[in-house]
């Protein structure tokens, strides 16, 4: 258990102080950059206070309709189709595994390669399966990262936001 | 970065070399400024003051290097000198191209010197600015027009000799062997690889494109376009190419609605490019390269964040420009599924 006030209260209250008080202070070509760091700052405490963008339960689902798994390496087309280089990549073994993220990631890399591949391009519903993945998980980055962009193109907050 | 920083070179070494380049008897040259934008080359401004030669009088310049480190694609300095001077020739607006010079013991890198052109290129002013709206869509037709000046300049060229010919094939599995390096799977760039692959457009003939011709590579001194900047990416390729680039969404800045940059409507550049090219933009032809755009813009990100993440620059603009990425990939989500977009205020 960590003290209070908590990470984000932090966060929130640093990016106050640069912007209302720091930021008027500094010449305008640095100005800008405590306009940076503000952003950066509040995409961090997003990033800290959300799960991750990736919907594993959603991804295992897709995957995994069944009781038992697929075993690892097997794709809509059983072996994994993998493209040269993924999988040897020793930053993406490491994190493979990790737990859930490990998983997560496995199952992202999976419906990569069979995306890749048009591994869903023959069953519609399939194909529309993975597509509603990709909006859910792009959608979920984008309320992390810039959630203005999405509103911009017509897409509103989450519910607990709004 | 703008303004205040001091460039790693001395004045004096390119004080002479600008003496030998334009045949003066001497040149004096004043502080260097640090331009705004360059992530990718640093752009130096400078008054000089030329006794004699080629440019006698004061002058306005422009000196321009490579950053500490760059993105795989873009030309040397002497190569983007000699597209500027081409497309100078064919009668594009854009900033003269003076001299170039290889020495690196002039400032230690390749570099070359043009005019410098008045102005403001950032995006977000001209999109936002009310005095320039009334304005912009007459700019955007002359973007069409001066697109078609461009696409003048064909190929074989001896003096472009160095520009790729890489097939749009090769390109588009460039993108996929970024990917193979990139460390996280990114399933919607490969969605739209996929697409691209399986949509290729019947080929045109080739002709030179500028591959960043876009809303914050162009000046405007008010209403007056006063030149098309950073040629470090030109190839020869599909006309229809800088046509996708320059209506892509991640150009557009404070105005999302207006599919030409940003500041008009895509009828208004298509009307400047079709008067002036004589030939009528296909829309079908223009979102394959727009997909294209979508998914170059967002390797180009991944890759400037690579700058970090492998370079070590240590610059925060750069450690997570490569988020912007996912920005692209929800517009290829809107250009390939439109009907699978979530309804307005949808819990994703």
């Amino acid at each position: 258990m960590r003290d209070l006030p908590g990470t984000a209260d932090l966060l929130g209250l640093a990016r106050r102080l640069l912007l209302d008080e720091l930021a008027p202070l500094l010449p305008p070509e640095h100005e800008r950059h405590a306009h940076l760091i503000a952003t950066a700052m509040t995409i961090a405490a997003r990033e800290l206070r959300s799960e991750s963008p990736l919907d594993l339960q959603m991804l295992r689902a897709f995957f995994c309709p069944h009781p038992s798994p697929l075993p690892e390496g097997e794709g809509e087309h059983g072996q994994i189709p993998s493209p040269p280089g993924r999988g040897r990549d020793p930053r993406r073994q490491a994190r493979e595994g990790e737990g859930q993220s490990g998983e997560a990631d496995s199952l992202l890399s999976r419906l990569a390669a069979d995306l890749r591949n048009g591994a869903f391009e023959t069953t519609p519903s399939r194909e529309a399966a993975a597509r509603a993945i990709l909006w859910r998980m792009v959608i979920a980055k984008l309320r992390e990262t810039n959630p203005q962009f999405l509103a911009a193109n017509g897409i509103g907050p989450a519910e607990s936001e709004s | 970065m703008a303004g205040t920083a001091s460039p790693p070179f001395s004045r004096d070494g390119l004080a002479r070399f600008l003496t030998e380049a334009s045949g003066a008897a001497s040149v004096e040259t004043g502080a260097l400024e640090l331009l705004a934008g360059g992530a990718i080359q640093h752009n130096w401004g400078f008054e000089a003051a030329f006794r004699g030669g080629s440019l006698s009088g004061p002058q306005r310049l422009v000196l321009r290097t490579d950053a500490p480190t760059g993105i795989p694609t873009s030309l040397g300095r002497i190569e983007e000198f000699a597209v500027l001077r081409a497309v100078f020739a064919a009668g594009v607006t854009v900033p003269e191209p003076l001299f170039a010079c290889l020495d690196p013991a002039v400032i230690g890198q390749p570099f070359f010197v043009m005019r410098r052109v008045s102005g403001t290129a950032q995006g977000r002013v001209i999109t936002t600015d009310p005095a320039l709206q009334p304005h912009l869509r007459r700019v955007a037709e002359r973007l069409g027009r001066e697109l078609t000046r461009i696409q003048t300049v064909l190929p074989p060229r001896s003096d472009l000799g160095f520009l790729g010919n890489e097939t749009l094939a090769e390109r588009i599995a460039g993108f996929r062997a970024y990917l193979d390096r990139h460390p996280r799977s990114r399933p919607v760039l490969e969605w739209g690889i996929r697409w691209l692959e399986t949509h290729l457009p019947e080929p045109l003939p080739p002709v030179l494109c500028h591959r960043d011709f876009r809303t914050g590579n162009y000046m405007l001194d008010g209403p007056e376009l006063t030149g098309i900047l950073d040629w470090e990416f030109a190839g020869w390729g599909d006309p229809d190419e800088d046509v996708g680039w320059l209506c892509c969404k991640g150009w557009r800045f404070a105005r999302l609605d207006r599919a030409a940059g940003g500041i008009a409507d895509r009828a208004d550049f298509y009307r400047g490019y079709e008067t002036e090219s004589g030939r009528r933009l296909d829309p079908e032809r223009v979102r394959f390269w727009e997909v294209f755009a979508n998914i170059r813009w967002a390797i180009i990100a991944l890759q400037q964040s690579d700058r970090y993440l492998v370079g070590g620059e240590k610059n925060l603009s750069l450690a997570f420009i490569g988020r912007r990425a996912t920005e692209s990939e929800l517009e290829l989500l809107m250009l390939l599924d439109p009907e699978g977009a979530p309804p307005d205020r949808c819990h994703a």
